[in-house]
C-alpha cells in the first residue's frame, strides 16, 4: 500500500489566551486516500475548523501548532516558511467556507478575484484569465458563464454563490478540498443540489476532500469515511455506515440520539435527557382540540411595495427609470390552529414564511386579510394599525440580536410585562425569576448581560422573555437554526414541555422538516407565498399529496 | 439613478431656500451695518440718504425679495466696505483657499490611509501604537497651538520657512497658484501641514479600524486560503472594502477645509476666504457675509452629492438597487 496523500499525526494547535491555553486542536490523527472524502463531524467548539485551517497553516495569533506532523505526498508542512506555505494554499489545499456572502468580497466582480486568485500561483494575462474563469464557473454549472463572470456576488443567489466559492477553490486543481460547512446556510434543496455535485466532480478531477460539518446526515451522505471530533480531539473514526449504525463511542452515540430525524415525534430526545421522564406523552394537547379555529388567518397577504415620492414617481411616468415590481410574500393564505395545538411551517428561504409568521404576531399589517386569536383581531385596522393583543409573543432565531446587549436580561425580561401591568417594579425581580426557573436557567442570571450566555442559554432567555408576557400563542421564527444538534436537542425538549405544561399554542417555523416533523401536530408547506399542503404530521411526511413537498423532503440527507 | 439625480438636485434647492432664509435673517440680527458704515458726524440727511442707497431703509421681507431676486439673476450684491462685487471678492479669495484645502485633505488621505492601514493590519506592533498614539495627540492639540509652534520652529528659530503670505504664484487658465512656484511650495507647506494634522489623524482612525475589522472577515481567510500575498490582500480587497467610510469623510473634509481654514488662514496671513469672512464680520459686511455663506451650503450640496454618486461607484450592491 502506497502512502496516503494526506497523512496528520498528533496534531496540536494550541491558542494561549490570558485564562489559560486553549487545546483546540489536541493531539490529533487521520489520514486522505486520493479521490477519498473524508468526513469531519463535530459541534461548534470541537475543534473541526481549527483541524482545516491548520491544514493551510492559517492559524491566527495566539494560536499556534505546537506539535504533530502534516505530511502531504510525504511532504512535511509544519513549521515550513510563511512564503512557502502561500504557494501550498489555493494550488495544493484549497479551502471552501460556510458562508459564501461572507467570503466573496462584495465590491469586486467574480472575474476580478477570480484572476486574482489566479495570478497568486500563475503568470497569466487577463484574457487567459477571464477563458479560465469562464471555464471555472461552467465546471460548477453556472449557466451563461461568459455573461455571468463579471457579476458581482450579491446578484447570485445563496447556493450559486457557494458553486462560485467552489469554483475559486478549484482554479488550480488541487490536491485537496477542504470544505468547512459548506451547505449549512443553504436549503435543503439547493443543499441536495450541492451534494451531488460535489461528489461527481470530486470523482471527475480526481480530488481529495475533507469535507467539515456538524450536520451528521450531510456528512453521512457525501463522505465515505467520517471521522467524530469532541474538544479537540477525534473519538472515533471508520466508515460512514458502521460508525453511525453502531457507534462504539458515547458521544458519537449521544449525537445521534439528539437528532429529532431519529426519535419518536414528541419525545424527548436524548442529548438533554437527564432528570425528566422520556417521552411519557407524544403530542400530550392534540388530542384535546378544544377549539379548532382558535388562530385563524383568513386570506391574508402581504405586499411589500416601495415607498416612493412624487420625483420618483414623475420620473417612473415619463420613463426615465423603470418601476419597480412589488414583491407579494404571502399570496391569500387560509390558515387555523387549533387551541394548544402545533403548526409547523416549512417551506425554503424567500417562501414567505417567516413574513406569514410576523403577521400572526401582529408586527406586520397584512395588506389584505386578518388574523383573529380567539374572535378577536391581532391588529386593529386602517392605515395607523396597532398590535391590540399582548397574547401573540414571538421567538426569532437570533436570540442575540434581539436582545438588547446593553440590558441586563432581567431588564429585557421585565419590560413587556410592567408596561403591560402583568407585573409591578416592586415584584419586577421575582416575576423574572419564575420564568427564568421555567425555562430551567438559574434566576440569579437575571444580573447579567446577554454576551455572557451561550447560544443555547440565550435562545432560552428569549422563551423566558416571550413567556414572562403569559401568551396562549407563541410563534416560533426558526429558534434552533442556528444551534448545534445537542443544544438544539434541548431548546425542542424544553419547548415540547412548556408546551405540555402551559397549554401553549404554538407557530413553528422552519426549514428543518426533522425538527417540524418532532414537534408539530399538523404541518404546512409553504412554496412561493403560497400555502401548496396542510396535513397532520404524519400525512405530510410519509404520503405528501403535492409534488413540491416531495421534492421538500427528497432533499434531506438520510443518515444510513 | 435618474430618479435618485433628481430627487437629489430638487432637495438641493430645498436647502438653498432655506439656508437663505436663516442666512438673511442671522446676519440681520447681528448688527446694524450703518453704525459702522457712516461715520457719527454725519448729517441725518446724509445717513438717510446712505441708508436708502443700500436699501436698509426697506422692511426686512422686502429686502430679502429683493436679494433673493438679485441672487436668482446670478448677483450677490456689492461690498459695502469695498464697493465692488461681492463675486469678485470672493472670486479674488477663494482660489488660494481651495488651493490650500485640496493640498491639505489630499496630504491627510495619502498619508492617514497608508498609516492607519498598516495600523489596523498590525494592531499588536509597536509602530501602530505609536502610529494611534500620534493620532489622538493630532486630535486633541489645539490647532492654532499646532500653528504657532510650526511657525517658531520652522520659521523663526531654523528660518527655513516663510511664516506667511502665499509668496510668489503663477496663473494657470487666468486663476493664481502657488504650488507650482518653489517660493510658493514654500509658503504652503506650513499651514497645509497644520490644517491637515487634524484630519490626517480622522483618516488614520477610520483607516485602522475599518482595516482592524475587514482583516477578521472570511473575505480575508477566503482570499489567504487562496494563497493570495498579504500585499495584494491589503490593496485590492481591503482597501476596497474600506472605501465608503473614508470617501464620506474625505468629502466633508474638503467641504469643512475650505470654509473654516479661517484660525490657520489668520496664522499664516494666508489670502483665502477665511480672513475675508473674519473681516466681513467685523466691519458687518452684510453682503459679503451673506454670499459666503450661501457659497459654503452650496459647496457642501455639491460635496455630498459627489460623495454619494461615489458610493454607487464604490458599491456595486447599490448601484444595482440593493440587489437582493
Amino acid at each position: 500500500m502506497t502512502a496516503p496523500l494526506l497523512e496528520v499525526t498528533d496534531l496540536c494547535t494550541y491558542f494561549e489566551a490570558r485564562t489559560g491555553t486553549v487545546k483546540s486542536v489536541d493531539g490529533i490523527s487521520f489520514h486522505l486516500e486520493k479521490g477519498e472524502i473524508l468526513g469531519l463531524v463535530g459541534e461548534s467548539g470541537s475543534g473541526k475548523s481549527i483541524t482545516g485551517f491548520s491544514l493551510i497553516g492559517l492559524i491566527d495569533k495566539p494560536g499556534r501548532i505546537v506539535s504533530g506532523s502534516i505530511k502531504l505526498d510525504g511532504r512535511e508542512l509544519v513549521g515550513l516558511s510563511e512564503p512557502e506555505l502561500r504557494k501550498i494554499r489555493g494550488r495544493d489545499i484549497a479551502m471552501v467556507f460556510q458562508d459564501p456572502m461572507m467570503t466573496l468580497n462584495p465590491v469586486l466582480t467574480i472575474l476580478d478575484q477570480m484572476t486574482m486568485a489566479l495570478q497568486a500561483h500563475e503568470r497569466i494575462s487577463d484574457a487567459d484569465a477571464r477563458l479560465r474563469a469562464v471555464e471555472a464557473l461552467r465546471k460548477v454549472r453556472i449557466v451563461d458563464p461568459e455573461l455571468k463572470v463579471d457579476f458581482y456576488p450579491h446578484q447570485f443567489s445563496g447556493g450559486m454563490r457557494q458553486r462560485v466559492a467552489i469554483a475559486i477553490a478549484l482554479l488550480h486543481r488541487p490536491k485537496i478540498v477542504i470544505a468547512d460547512e459548506p451547505t449549512t446556510a443553504l436549503d435543503v434543496s439547493v443543499q441536495a443540489e450541492i451534494l451531488v455535485e460535489v461528489k461527481s466532480l470530486v470523482a471527475e478531477l480526481g480530488i481529495s476532500m475533507i469535507w467539515i460539518s456538524h450536520d451528521l446526515a450531510t456528512v453521512a451522505s457525501i463522505s465515505k469515511r467520517i471521522a467524530v471530533m469532541k474538544a479537540g480531539k477525534i473519538v472515533e473514526t471508520g466508515l460512514a455506515a458502521k460508525v453511525l449504525r453502531t457507534p462504539s463511542h458515547p458521544y458519537t452515540q449521544s449525537l445521534l440520539d439528539a437528532l429529532p430525524s431519529r426519535s419518536k415525534p414528541g419525545q424527548r430526545l436524548g442529548a438533554a435527557a437527564s432528570d425528566h421522564d422520556a417521552g411519557s406523552a407524544a403530542h400530550p394537547v392534540a388530542a384535546t382540540v378544544a377549539d379548532p379555529s382558535f388562530v385563524v388567518m383568513a386570506g391574508l397577504v402581504k405586499v411589500f411595495e416601495q415607498k416612493r415620492g412624487f420625483w420618483a414617481r414623475l420620473s417612473e411616468r415619463i420613463g426615465l427609470v423603470k418601476s419597480k415590481k412589488p414583491v407579494l410574500a404571502v399570496e391569500n393564505v387560509d390558515l387555523t390552529i387549533a387551541k394548544g395545538e402545533a403548526l409547523g411551517l416549512v417551506g425554503e428561504s424567500g417562501s414567505g414564511k417567516s413574513t406569514l409568521g410576523r403577521i400572526v404576531c401582529g408586527i406586520y399589517q397584512p395588506t389584505e386579510g386578518r388574523v383573529t386569536l380567539n374572535n378577536s383581531p391581532v391588529m386593529s385596522a386602517g392605515p395607523q394599525s396597532r398590535k391590540l393583543t399582548t397574547n401573540v409573543q414571538m421567538i426569532f432565531q437570533d436570540p442575540f440580536a434581539s436582545l438588547d446587549p446593553r440590558r441586563t436580561i432581567g431588564q429585557s425580561i421585565a419590560e413587556g410585562p410592567i408596561a403591560h401591568g402583568l407585573t409591578s417594579k416592586a415584584e419586577a425581580r421575582s416575576y423574572v425569576a419564575e420564568w427564568l426557573k421555567a425555562v430551567s436557567l438559574d434566576p440569579a442570571f437575571a444580573d447579567r448581560y446577554p454576551h455572557q450566555f451561550s447560544g443555547g442559554q440565550r435562545q432560552r432567555i428569549a422563551i423566558a422573555r416571550a413567556l414572562a408576557m403569559r401568551p396562549e400563542v407563541i410563534v416560533c421564527d426558526e429558534p434552533v437554526a442556528s444551534l448545534d444538534v445537542s443544544i438544539q436537542a434541548q431548546i425542542l425538549n424544553l419547548l415540547l414541555q412548556l408546551r405540555k405544561e402551559l397549554g401553549l399554542t404554538l407557530l413553528f417555523i422552519s426549514h428543518d422538516l426533522s425538527v417540524v416533523r418532532h414537534l408539530c401536530d399538523r404541518v404546512a408547506v409553504m412554496y412561493r407565498g403560497k400555502i401548496v399542503e396542510v396535513g397532520t404530521a404524519e400525512e405530510i411526511f410519509d404520503a405528501p399529496q403535492e409534488p413540491y413537498t416531495r421534492a421538500l423532503l427528497d432533499a434531506i440527507p438520510k443518515l444510513a | 439613478m435618474v430618479a435618485f439625480i433628481v430627487r437629489r438636485l430638487w432637495q438641493a434647492a430645498l436647502v438653498m431656500l432655506v439656508m437663505s432664509l436663516l442666512v438673511f435673517l442671522g446676519v440681520f440680527v447681528i448688527g446694524n451695518p450703518v453704525d459702522v458704515l457712516i461715520s457719527p458726524d454725519a448729517t441725518q440727511d446724509i445717513r438717510n440718504r446712505v441708508i436708502a442707497q443700500y436699501g436698509l431703509d426697506l422692511p426686512i421681507w422686502q429686502q430679502y425679495l429683493h436679494f433673493a431676486s438679485n441672487l436668482l439673476h446670478g448677483d450677490l450684491g456689492r461690498s459695502f466696505v469695498y464697493n465692488m462685487p461681492v463675486s469678485q471678492l470672493i472670486a479674488s479669495r477663494f482660489p488660494a483657499t481651495m488651493e490650500l484645502a485640496v493640498i491639505a485633505v489630499l496630504l491627510a488621505s495619502l498619508i492617514g490611509i497608508p498609516l492607519g492601514i498598516y495600523a489596523g493590519y498590525k494592531p499588536e506592533s509597536w509602530t501602530a501604537k505609536v502610529i494611534m498614539a500620534l493620532s489622538i495627540l493630532g486630535f486633541s492639540v489645539p490647532t492654532f497651538w499646532i500653528g504657532l509652534m510650526l511657525i517658531m520652529v520652522f520659521a523663526v528659530q531654523l528660518g527655513i520657512m516663510p511664516a506667511g503670505g502665499r509668496g510668489e504664484t503663477v496663473s494657470v487658465f487666468g486663476i493664481p497658484v502657488s504650488f507650482l512656484t518653489f517660493d510658493g511650495m514654500r509658503h504652503l507647506i506650513l499651514p497645509a501641514v497644520n490644517l491637515s494634522l487634524f484630519k490626517m489623524s480622522m483618516m488614520i482612525r477610520l483607516a485602522a479600524s475599518g482595516t482592524r475589522e475587514v482583516m477578521l472577515t472570511d473575505t480575508i481567510k477566503f482570499a489567504r486560503a487562496a494563497g493570495i500575498n498579504e500585499w495584494t490582500i491589503l490593496r485590492r480587497h481591503v482597501l476596497r472594502l474600506i472605501s465608503i467610510p473614508l470617501v464620506t469623510v474625505f468629502g466633508l473634509e474638503l467641504g469643512s477645509t475650505i470654509a473654516f481654514a479661517v484660525v490657520t488662514e489668520t496664522i499664516y496671513s494666508w489670502p483665502g476666504l477665511g480672513k475675508l469672512i473674519i473681516d466681513s464680520i467685523t466691519s458687518l459686511d452684510r453682503p459679503v457675509m451673506v454670499a459666503y455663506l450661501m457659497l459654503v451650503s452650496l459647496m457642501f450640496i455639491t460635496i455630498n452629492l459627489v460623495v454619494d454618486l461615489a458610493y454607487a461607484v464604490l458599491d456595486p450592491r447599490m448601484r444595482h438597487g440593493g440587489g437582493k
